[in-house]
């Protein structure tokens, strides 16, 4: 193994490392757990990665004689043995616990195929045999990870429009206890929202229009059932408190007004909301006029189309690990389930625009009846009680809108700079849309 | 691993780089409608905090109490006051926060209990039993001479006569507050348990209320004693041997250069209050001059790496003047406490906007000055809306009235009826609930608390403030208050006028050379600095924070 630069310009180079924008001045091994002995040795890493203010994020890896090990499925192999054998493996300051869930644990028995999927934001994904997929976390957070938490809430209670959990594995130690990953159901011959979309809606736009009403009762079912036990304190539906609107109005707000600061001078792409902060200030003033919040849960917190499928004439929901960028304790917290909604239509202008910023083609007015038929099917299946009722609703998820849409433009600049023009496109709609005062 | 280990990454120095929001439970949220605050109510009050960004929660006593001091006189150390709960909702409320991110440290009394106290009942009615020896009692009033009184307006004696024992006991506060007698090796044991009890419940530390006053011994003034700090470190070394990351505060309001004996060598206390910089950054601000400031951090003795001050502008007492001359304590008050209402004992009982005449520039000025020196900044609930105070309320309840949620009824802090409240709210036109409150404050982007809330989110990128070394640059220009603050590459330049006019400066920045300012709120790259004096202008009780820079912008 190279020394610390290699291991600086390996973690850098990774889609998984978030802070693609700090200065990063260390990376030091703080924990090693060997998952096999036999060379080549494989071992477990966290992974301290410092920034040049004295912060740090840290960081899993799995190495043999390379950085990243995972990249050989005989690797990963060994890694789900280990989930199903369920004992604890010693690291040098803790312990790495392996678990499984009952019932499903028995898929993808003979690990034969192995393949990694593509590159995503947080983590690595490997399917096994089309049956099982083993996701690891690749930046740690103290704390439960909410993927795990929802997944094992969800497939306990028999949500069958989910990739049901099999097992996890999970670091307690001197530094932190952390999730490190988790194995699931592997939805074979799925079809990713987002490209269903991309490729439809120019040739068959009624189909997805049909689609998305079902993926809204999909969603609305979800809502109720992660609203729907007040046993379990982590997941028990709260009112909003007095206060919950002004701060959600102020964490918007200040979102608003950083991202806004931050807008990298001479990205032309960027020119049609440049100076119009306060301009989304304003708007976002007038929307939080919202009288009934309704209830807030536990709820995806990421969602869009990129993290559903369509098999076998349903949808899967995917990925309920929350926004990337924001904290454990953050992406753990209870919200209006509209946060959800705002997430999947704002994808749905996704669609649009990528399409017509391909020179494709998008049939007038699709984006407004996919928008209706969401919502249609959204409200057909949710519990009444956890969303505001009239006007309120149209003004809670326009917030979350412009929430989703500042976060979409905050990570498209750091991440991907060609798709800026996206949520910039949404800005400026939103900017002008016409609403009634 | 106990709970707090689960949702917190490992840091044994996490206290360094947090910011203590101090609650009062009785006044905080009712979360069961009898007129009084309680853990149900707190509870729900943790997405605000987590929100606003604090990162440790500061409780007052809850413990069993007669209340005749605000809680601080306890009567059983191993339950929660009826008005507060029960454990179940204490623990429930420990686990909230910490899912939520937040710590909760609680005030623990170790010097005396209350007289209620079964201990001091058993004490007074058996002079040979088990508890016979746990208080400090003589046949006497005389003895320990030395000793100063601290509650000056309500004690004429450390003594008081005890009819039933036919003795006088030992006190250094309230009458009904009898010292406990730590050379009684049971009462270090019981005590050891009480820290142990509450730490097996998720509490993340203590602050250790009234510490110097421990022991007694001849010839002394009973204060900072050998044995106290012997008995400190029992404490440290029982609570490293057994829990991670835990905190020890220490209230002791001493001069610096016996303050820093409480963190021994790193094996005392993990934290201790600077108590004499906080009325020198008052007098700072009025005298316009940062003279007094400089000059006390100046006299701040190093401490060990592993410890931090704790800084505050006001807290639950009242503004305390122990620690300045007489000279400096009369200007305060005339400055300070014009109505004679507004003292009490060696202090001044009003809230932070009143004291600075509810002057937003003069308000954001000082916490920019406790965010930028060397220390955790402890908030007091209610200043981070800019709450007033009542000075016809009796002792320090005028600085501890109900929070001021929102403009409705109680404001928004309980649905009892008014008279049941354990104090009226703040009603006045200028700091009641309708016009001061935390829902209002929310939604107004330019409101103090919004401030606030990016002043704690500015602070917490950079972990310098709390980390960092500090140098005074001592400019020319007395008015200002300019330091450096470098932890690793981050170097970060603040400057304050204190004056109510506009101040230019010239600093010696030599040492930086080529690199630029960058205004850290804003993002504004100031010019490069030279070879000659960096010159810069501030507004009337204007700041400047700068992260000094090595780049140039494109």
């Amino acid at each position: 193994m190279s020394g610390e630069r290699a291991l600086i310009d390996f973690i850098t180079g990774q889609r998984w490392f978030g802070a693609k924008t700090r200065e990063v001045i260390h990376a030091r091994t703080v924990d090693t757990a060997t998952l096999r002995e036999e060379e080549p040795r494989l071992e477990l890493r966290l992974i301290e990665v410092g920034f040049d203010t004295g912060t740090h994020e840290t960081y899993q890896l799995l190495t043999d004689d390379r950085f990243d090990a995972l990249a050989d499925p005989r690797n990963v192999r060994e890694l789900v043995h280990m989930i199903r054998g369920g004992r604890n493996l010693p690291a040098g300051d803790g312990v790495v616990e392996f678990g499984t869930v009952e019932g499903i644990a028995g898929l993808g028995q003979e690990l034969r195929d192995a393949r990694a999927i593509g590159t995503e934001q947080s983590n690595t994904s490997i399917v096994f045999d089309e049956e099982l997929i083993l996701k690891v976390f690749r930046r740690l957070e103290a704390g439960v990870n909410p993927e795990l938490e929802m997944l094992r809430f969800l497939t306990e209670r028999g949500f069958e429009n989910i990739a049901q959990l099999a097992g996890w594995y999970a670091y307690a130690g001197r530094p932190m206890d952390a999730t490190l990953g988790i194995l699931q159901r592997f939805v074979a011959g799925g079809e990713d929202g987002w490209e269903l979309a991309l490729a439809t809606v120019p040739t068959d736009p009624q189909q997805i229009v049909q689609r998305l009403r079902r993926l809204g009762e999909v969603t609305g079912a979800m809502h109720t059932l992660l609203g729907g036990d007040p046993t379990d304190p982590a997941f028990c539906p709260e009112e909003a408190s007095t206060e919950s609107l002004g701060l959600l109005t102020a964490s918007v707000d200040d979102e608003i007004e950083a991202v806004f600061l931050d807008l990298p001078a001479g990205v032309s792409e960027l020119e049609p909301i440049r100076g119009r902060g306060e301009e989304a200030r304003e708007r976002l003033r007038m929307l939080t006029q919202v009288g009934d919040l309704g209830r807030v849960i536990r709820h995806h917190g990421d969602f869009h189309l990129g993290q559903t499928l369509w098999a076998d004439g349903d949808w899967t929901i995917l990925d309920f690990e929350g926004e990337p960028a924001r904290a454990l304790p953050e992406r753990r917290r209870k919200r209006s389930p509209l946060r959800d909604v705002a997430g999947l239509l704002r994808s749905c202008a996704y669609v649009q625009s990528a399409i017509s910023l391909r020179g494709g083609r998008v049939p007038e007015g699709w984006e407004r009846d996919a928008r209706e038929a969401f919502l249609d099917g959204y409200r057909s299946t949710v519990d009444p009680r956890l969303v505001p009722s009239g006007s309120s609703f149209d003004r809670l998820l326009a917030v979350f809108e412009l929430e989703k849409a500042v976060y979409e433009l905050r990570y498209e600049l750091n991440n991907r700079p060609d798709w800026v023009r996206i949520p910039v496109a949404g800005l400026a709609r939103m900017l002008e849309q016409e609403w009634p005062s | 691993m106990t709970d707090s280990g689960h949702w917190f990454e490992r840091n044994p120095n996490w206290f360094k780089t947090a910011v203590f929001y101090e609650i009062h439970l009785r006044g905080f949220y009712d979360g069961n409608d009898d007129g009084s605050g309680d853990f149900r109510g707190a509870t729900d009050k943790l997405d605000y905090l987590q929100e606003i960004g604090v990162d440790c929660i500061w409780l007052l006593p809850f413990y069993p109490s007669p209340l005749r001091d605000g809680g601080y006189d306890i009567s059983d150390f191993y339950g929660i006051h009826p008005d507060y709960g029960t454990i179940d909702d204490f623990h429930f409320f420990v686990d909230q926060a910490h899912q939520r991110g937040l710590r909760v440290i609680a005030d623990l009394v170790m010097n005396h209990t209350s007289s209620d106290h079964p201990w001091f009942q058993a004490s007074r009615t058996d002079p040979t039993g088990p508890y016979g020896d746990w208080y400090v009692w003589g046949d006497d009033d005389t003895r320990w001479g030395e000793a100063r009184i601290i509650f000056l307006d309500t004690e004429p004696s450390n003594w008081t006569w005890d009819p039933i024992r036919g003795q006088y006991y030992w006190h250094r506060f309230f009458s009904h507050q009898p010292d406990l007698n730590y050379d009684n090796p049971d009462v270090q044991e019981q005590m050891l348990n009480v820290l142990r009890f509450w730490l097996d419940l998720g509490l993340d530390g203590f602050r250790l209320d009234a510490v110097p006053y421990l022991y007694e011994r001849d010839g002394t003034n009973g204060e900072n004693l050998p044995e106290t700090h012997e008995f400190l470190r029992r404490v440290r070394a029982e609570v490293d041997a057994r829990y991670a990351d835990r905190v020890l505060l220490a209230e002791a309001n001493q001069w610096p250069e016996d303050v820093v004996a409480y963190f021994g060598n790193g094996d005392e206390c993990h934290m201790a209050f600077h108590f004499p910089v906080m009325p020198r950054m008052f007098m700072g601000i009025r005298r316009e001059d940062a003279l007094p400031m400089t000059e006390i951090l100046a006299r701040t003795p190093a401490i060990p790496e592993s410890t931090q001050w704790g800084l505050f502008l006001r807290n639950h007492d009242e503004l305390t003047l122990e620690m300045v001359t007489d000279e400096e304590r009369d200007y305060m008050y005339e400055e300070y406490a014009k109505d004679p209402r507004m003292k009490l004992n060696l202090g001044i009982r009003r809230r932070l906007a009143p004291l600075l005449d509810n002057g937003r520039p003069e308000i954001e000025l000082m916490h920019a000055i406790l965010f930028s020196l060397p220390g955790s900044p402890v908030l007091y609930y209610g200043d981070e809306i800019g709450m007033g105070d009542n000075i016809y309320l009796g002792d320090r309840d005028g600085v501890r009235t109900p929070m001021q949620w929102t403009g409705d009824r109680n404001g928004g802090f309980s649905r009892a009826d008014f008279a049941q409240l354990y104090l009226p709210p703040q009603m006045d036109p200028v700091y009641g609930y309708q016009s001061v409150n935390v829902e209002a404050q929310l939604r107004q982007p330019n409101s103090l608390l919004r401030w606030l809330r990016r002043l704690i989110a500015l602070r917490k990128q950079h972990p310098v403030f709390g980390l960092g070394t500090y140098e005074s640059l001592r400019p020319d220009n007395p008015r200002v208050l300019a330091h450096i603050r470098v932890y690793e590459d981050d170097v970060i330049l603040c400057v304050h006028n204190l004056a109510r006019s506009a101040q230019a400066v010239e600093l010696d920045l030599s040492r930086w050379e080529g690199m630029s300012p960058e205004e850290m709120f804003g993002r504004t790259r100031f010019p490069r600095i030279g070879e000659l004096p960096y010159l810069l202008t501030l507004g009337p009780r204007g700041f400047f924070w700068f992260q000094l820079r090595k780049d140039d912008p494109e």
